[in-house]
């Protein structure tokens, strides 16, 4: 008798703890998470796991390196110096978790703003819900899609993917026309996603208006494991200069191969894998004289930037600069607003000019939304690797430093 | 009959629970989701479950239901109610064409078969950018709300369809489980070759099945696409957060029965957002890793799923009404 009853005991305890308690406290516990008075909450989504892990935490530390600069500042002073709450989730890799973090962030901790979530994938799924929910979001992913859409509440403060892909080919022209070269055969090769094809498309039609032959245009699956027959179809191209467009180790495997087999015609990355300081560790001295386009680069205003390398041990890699433009102007459309209610933020935001702060450290000195939302002072800078840092090297009004080409 | 009124009062909560959420906020998301990833788990019940074939490549026809239906929205102004049986339809179609070479696999090689087929689904949507929009994705357009339209402003309507197409799916399965169908498949699954020798034509059966099973999946694909609003490859046609997940939650819930696939949702897709509410914020991929544990830990103390917690309560019931 006393063995039956202590077995009910056990099962029922164990039933409860596994099943019924989590599920019933869940809508509680997430709810006493929820904002005290004065503060401002707004929500970070990221990509904080899996692939794009390393982005999501660089454009994270740059949200942060911001929201505690404004705080330890005093905070919001239209709100009477209300604190800015950061409300930090994981989007893992998958667009249908991000819509759900997004949903959870309007319902249970009332963001005024969602920033987020770099990759493109991520923020059209997000902007389906803060569509829906007139929440504003502010974005520094390239797809051309995100402000294509006629949305009312998103807003991206870089160029699009296809102004990035043109300016990739026309910036490269430019240079090796200023050292006396003319290009007219060049290598397309793109990773598969949404971010390589959006660019690639960019690239192929500035090419064609520009009159010069695609020799090679390959797109290859994301996480390519030998590059070998790429290169080797390089090779036997003759490119005059190769434009790959992928994240960070495929990058690294395509350059290191290319340059194994010295293959050392130019190289003209296009942004993500090719301008982080992993670029550099995992290539060493094959990373020098590597160019890539670029939203945004940190030598454009060091007296800022620095504070972040300062802080992190790096320099301010552009996803990270940028969500620092982004949050930079959210906080004034709130100070010109007084107000931390989503829909006034979005009418502050929506076709206005930005200066000051950290706008400028972005190119044109200013953020200027136009009515789809898309910062229309913002132009792609070419980089070049020296030495471990990025140099700026075109356009010239913005340059740093002269581009080096060797054809 | 106590069957029965469990049943009736399970329904009227499941019906009441959307009522006291919030009708577009988080909560009512998670329901809708969880209902959902029931139902495709019950429809992968089919073939994973009575059939007892470890199926990895349902996301195929999930995928192709998203799509078919978005695609028709998108180029013809064709209603998802509409696209649903069209979905349904090349679902169906595309489960007959994997099955014909696949069937007569068995274990390891028949799951290694169909996640393969997912995988080629998936690469093939990336490719075929013209029909699919390639590897940007599709959005489905917001379109004025109406019930005609498959449009709504909140996610309340989502949450009851969801629920009907649960129900649905699961008098299916019981039907089939418990008619002429379900012994054939059963004395397949016992032993294939008696089955055949008895007058089963076993091959003929088990088409039968994943034909149902691909429909039923493809559907719901369609209905996944209006709550999720925007898709791409990787997410429709995803190996792990489609096909191996929707196989997990049958198997933690309890394979072959019609409870499991529901218990086991209502375990997996809460208890996966929890994790990621507490503790995405910290150290990266931790929660996902304290979800994992939790898994492993229930797979270890329920190793044929979370429906025999029932089946050991009612033992315990049935054992103390002997005893007094």
């Amino acid at each position: 008798m006393s063995k039956t009853s202590s077995h009910r005991g056990r099962i029922n305890r164990r039933t409860v703890l596994a099943g019924t308690a989590s599920l019933i406290a869940a809508p509680w516990i997430s709810s006493t998470a929820r904002a005290q008075a004065k503060q401002v909450n707004i929500g970070v989504i990221m990509p904080l796991s899996g692939a794009n892990a390393q982005f999501g935490t660089n454009s994270r530390n740059g949200i942060e390196l911001v929201a505690d600069e404004i705080n330890a500042a005093g905070g919001i002073k239209a709100l009477g110096n209300a604190k800015i709450n950061l409300i930090v989730a994981d989007a893992t890799s998958t667009p249908t978790t991000a819509g759900t973090v997004a949903q959870r962030m309007i319902s249970q901790n009332e963001v005024t703003a969602i920033l987020g979530a770099f990759a493109s994938s991520l923020t059209i799924a997000i902007s389906e819900v803060t569509e829906r929910r007139d929440i504003p979001l502010l974005t520094m992913s390239f797809a051309d899609q995100i402000t294509g859409r006629g949305y009312k509440n998103i807003f991206q403060v870089v160029a699009k993917a296809s102004a990035l892909g043109k300016a990739q080919l026309d910036y490269t022209v430019a240079i090796a026309q200023a050292a006396g070269t003319r290009i007219d055969k060049i290598a397309i090769m793109y990773e598969d996603t949404a971010y390589g094809t959006a660019q690639a498309g960019g690239l192929r039609a500035a090419a064609k208006a520009a009159n010069i032959e695609l020799v090679m245009d390959d797109a290859y699956p994301l996480g390519i494991t030998d590059t070998t027959p790429l290169i080797n179809k390089l090779r036997a191209s003759g490119a005059q200069a190769v434009f790959p467009v992928s994240y960070l180790n495929d990058s690294l495997l395509l350059i290191r191969t290319m340059r194994q087999q010295r293959i050392t015609i130019p190289a003209i990355g296009g942004a993500a894998g090719y301008v982080i300081p992993d670029f550099e560790k995992g290539l060493g001295e094959f990373a020098e004289g590597v160019l890539s386009i670029a939203p945004a680069n940190y030598d454009l205003d060091t007296g800022l930037t620095d504070r972040f390398r300062k802080r992190f041990g790096y320099f301010m890699v552009h996803e990270a600069l940028e969500h620092a433009v982004a949050l930079d102007v959210l906080v004034q459309a709130i100070e010109k607003a007084k107000s931390a209610k989503a829909e006034d933020v979005t009418m502050a935001l929506r076709g206005a000019k930005f200066t000051g702060g950290w706008t400028n450290a972005m190119t044109g000195g200013a953020v200027e939304f136009d009515s789809s939302g898309l910062n229309t002072a913002s132009i792609p800078v070419m980089v070049q690797w020296r030495k471990k840092e990025l140099v700026t090297v075109w356009p010239k009004d913005v340059a740093k430093g002269a581009a080096e080409w060797k054809s | 009959m106590k069957r029965w009124i469990a049943i009736v009062v399970i329904v009227l909560v499941a019906m009441a629970v959307p009522q006291v959420l919030n009708p577009s906020g988080y909560w009512m998301r998670v329901f809708t989701l969880t209902l959902l990833f029931a139902a495709m788990a019950q429809a992968w019940n089919l073939i994973g479950g009575l059939a007892n074939q470890l199926s990895l490549g349902h996301a195929a026809f999930f995928g192709i239901g998203a799509y078919t239906s978005t695609i028709l929205l998108l180029k013809f102004g064709i209603s998802p109610w509409i696209g649903m049986f069209a979905a349904g339809a090349l679902g169906g179609l595309a489960a007959l064409v994997i099955a014909v070479p696949t069937m007569r696999l068995q274990g390891h090689y028949f799951a290694l078969a169909t996640l393969a087929f997912g995988e080629v689904a998936r690469v093939i949507a990336n490719v075929w950018t013209s029909l699919t929009g390639g590897p940007g994705g599709l959005s489905v357009p917001f379109v004025p709300p109406s019930f005609a339209a498959y449009s709504f402003k909140q996610l309340l309507p989502h949450a009851y369809i969801a629920l009907v197409a649960l129900i649905i799916v699961t008098v299916i399965f019981e039907v089939i489980r418990r008619g002429a169908m379900g012994y054939r498949l059963r004395a397949i699954r016992e032993n294939a070759a008696a089955a055949e020798v008895i007058g089963i034509d076993t091959t003929k059966v088990k088409l039968q099945t994943a034909v149902i099973s691909g429909v039923l999946t493809a559907m719901l694909g369609t209905l996944f696409a209006q709550v999720a609003v925007f898709f791409d490859p990787d997410t429709a046609f995803s190996a792990a957060s489609i096909s191996i997940r929707v196989a997990l939650i049958a198997i933690i819930g309890g394979v072959g029965t019609a409870v499991g696939p529901i218990l086991g949702a209502f375990f997996i897709v809460p208890i996966e957002e929890l994790m990621n509410d507490l503790f995405s914020s910290g150290a990266a991929g931790l929660s996902q890793l304290i979800f994992g544990v939790i898994l492993i830990v229930v797979i270890l103390w329920r190793p044929r799923g979370l429906v025999t917690i029932f089946e050991a309560l009612r033992a315990r019931l049935q054992g103390r009404g002997a005893q007094s």
